[in-house]
């Protein structure tokens, strides 16, 4: 189509926005709302995926050995970890060992060990550092090791991790269904106020066709219609996560300093390229559903 | 120019508005088409402009069979012809310009072409001071003035009225009438439907008489058509 068809639809679809200001800011609105809690759940998504891979990647199983047992036992209980099919990763660390690490994490502090040192002083134990290749499953096999020669006793983040698996997979289904609904929604919105464009310039599209305008003429600007309202409601969202992440992003990095949240480029620009063409597809979706039952052209 | 072989148009089971039709009109011919109320003047007009189609029968304009049209080829068959209506159709929110650069605009006109034809097409329907008027601040006869500017804005090879005077006092009418005369000069055909007997007895044109949407009467500088 020409350059100066195509200024006209513009024109002509913002005129009319701004014609019916009251549909229009509904229909933004419904637009805005359903991408700003997508664009919220994406944003608590990618971070609890990110958290969740350093929970996977994290040692999830510390077994201490019993002071008890014979090298015999403790060979037997290596054999058995290592052999265990879900098992990724198996670690020996000696309490020398575990001493050293002590005192790298004390620091300046280290002086609090002065004396506990010495060999058979040491009063930590010798352990096996476990992970899994299932950290869903964590409890479930840390329940079958619990049996095996050897064995202290077990520590693991049992009673978190778990729910947190659970709550990211209910947030996402909650989410998706609640978004559908919303989605659904915005389409219906949009395909409204588009419909009212088009009863309210019915005699402007009479003389179009009488004058020849082609079917696709007339068309255009009610698409380009819905598509600004899509693209106006895809913006509104991406601007108030922007200023929200990015405060919620200060906040974290001063007071929960051990979480570490996406940066707010990065996230913009995952949610960016979602949202946008989101919009523009929900915004074209509604005018195509008025324009096909409305526009008898 | 206009070619119809026995056209009909059944709307309903028991409407219709016209039967057997059949009538050629040449290329620079002016007609009167004349009959009561619910003759079928307007339907025959409708078909003409394609904004129906027939029940049975042919229409051939330029040579092709309007009947036959695709769905695309409306548009451009349209913009050969031009359509003034009793009510004039007007844009109320535009001005006089806008509303005939409008029917420019919207076949893609170039706006050097639209800066040219519509000054030209208001000087010639004697509207040049009336550029910046909105519609309501015309009166009738300015007003079917302007749709007739804009009907023949982009110099169709048709002009069809339908009841073009209906709202109209006799001396607007005539000089609504003297306007269609003048594009018919300069080598438009022209259709006009009406009721008004004066014009029709006063101009001697070619006058087509339906009746109960048959084709009752032509004549050559008739007068206007008294079945009783
Ligand atoms: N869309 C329609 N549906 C059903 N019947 C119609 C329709 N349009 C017209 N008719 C009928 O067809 C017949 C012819 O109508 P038409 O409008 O062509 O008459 P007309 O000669 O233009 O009358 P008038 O002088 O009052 O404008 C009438 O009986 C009318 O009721
Ligand atoms: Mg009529």
């Amino acid at each position: 189509m020409p350059i100066r068809s195509l200024f006209y639809f513009w024109k002509e679809a913002l005129k009319s926005i701004f014609h019916h200001g009251w549909m229009s800011i509904a229909s933004i609105a419904v637009v805005a709302i359903t991408l700003l809690i997508l664009g919220s759940f994406m944003v608590i998504n990618y971070n609890v995926a990110i958290l969740t891979e350093d929970i996977k990647e994290q040692v999830q199983i510390v077994l201490y050995i019993d002071e008890g047992a014979g090298a015999e036992e403790v060979n037997e209980l290596q054999a058995l970890l290592i052999s265990h099919p879900q098992m990724e990763e198996v670690r020996y660390v000696s309490k020398e060992e575990a001493m050293e690490r002590l005192k790298d994490q004390l620091g300046e502090r280290a002086f609090l060990l002065d004396g506990y040192e010495e060999e058979d002083k040491n009063p930590l134990r010798d352990s096996y550092e476990l992970r899994t290749n299932i950290p869903e499953e964590v409890a479930v096999i840390a329940e079958e090791i619990e049996n095996y020669p050897a064995v202290g006793y077990l520590d693991y983040g049992s009673g978190v991790v778990e729910p947190l698996f659970q709550f990211t997979g209910i947030v996402r289904w909650v989410g998706l269904a609640f978004m559908s609904g919303l989605a659904l929604t915005a389409v219906f919105l949009i395909a409204h106020t588009i419909r009212l464009t088009v009863f309210i310039r019915r005699k402007e599209i009479m003389i179009m066709k009488y004058v020849g305008a082609t079917d696709w003429f007339i068309r255009w600007p009610f698409i380009f219609e819905g598509l600004l309202l899509g693209l106006f409601g895809a913006l509104i969202p991406v601007a108030i996560i922007y200023y929200a992440y990015e405060i919620a992003f200060l906040w974290m990095e001063t007071n929960v300093y051990f979480v570490n949240l996406i940066p707010t480029e990065e996230i913009m620009a995952e949610i960016m390229q979602v949202l946008i063409p989101l919009g523009v597809v929900l915004g074209v979706l509604g005018s195509s559903i008025s324009v096909r039952r409305f526009l008898k052209v | 120019m206009i070619e119809i072989y026995h056209l009909y148009k059944q709307y309903s089971k028991d409407v219709l508005a016209l039967k057997d039709l059949n009538m050629v009109i040449d290329r620079g011919e002016f007609v009167f088409l004349v009959g009561a109320s619910g003759a079928g003047k307007s339907t025959l007009l409708k078909l003409l402009l394609r904004e129906i189609s027939p029940t049975r029968g042919n229409i051939k304009i330029f040579g092709k069979d309007v009947t036959r049209l695709k769905k695309r080829e409306v548009p451009l068959y349209r913009r050969n012809v031009g359509m003034v209506f009793q009510d004039c159709r007007l844009l109320e929110d535009r001005n006089v310009f806008e509303n005939i650069a409008f029917a420019l605009r919207v076949i893609g006109a170039s706006p050097r072409e639209i800066r040219k034809r519509v000054p030209f097409t208001l000087e010639l329907v004697g509207l040049k001071n009336k550029v910046f008027k909105k519609p309501n601040e015309l009166s009738g006869g300015e007003q079917q003035r302007v749709a007739l500017a804009r009907a023949i804005v982009n110099r169709p090879s048709l002009v069809i009225a339908d009841e073009p005077t209906g709202n109209l006092d006799p001396e607007t009418s005539m000089n609504i009438i003297n306007l269609l005369q003048e594009i018919n000069i300069r080598g438009t055909t022209v259709l006009v439907a009406t009721h008004a007997k004066n014009i029709v007895d006063y101009y001697q044109k070619r006058v087509v008489v339906l009746e109960k949407g048959r084709l009752i009467s032509d004549q050559e500088r008739g007068v206007y058509f008294n079945a009783d």
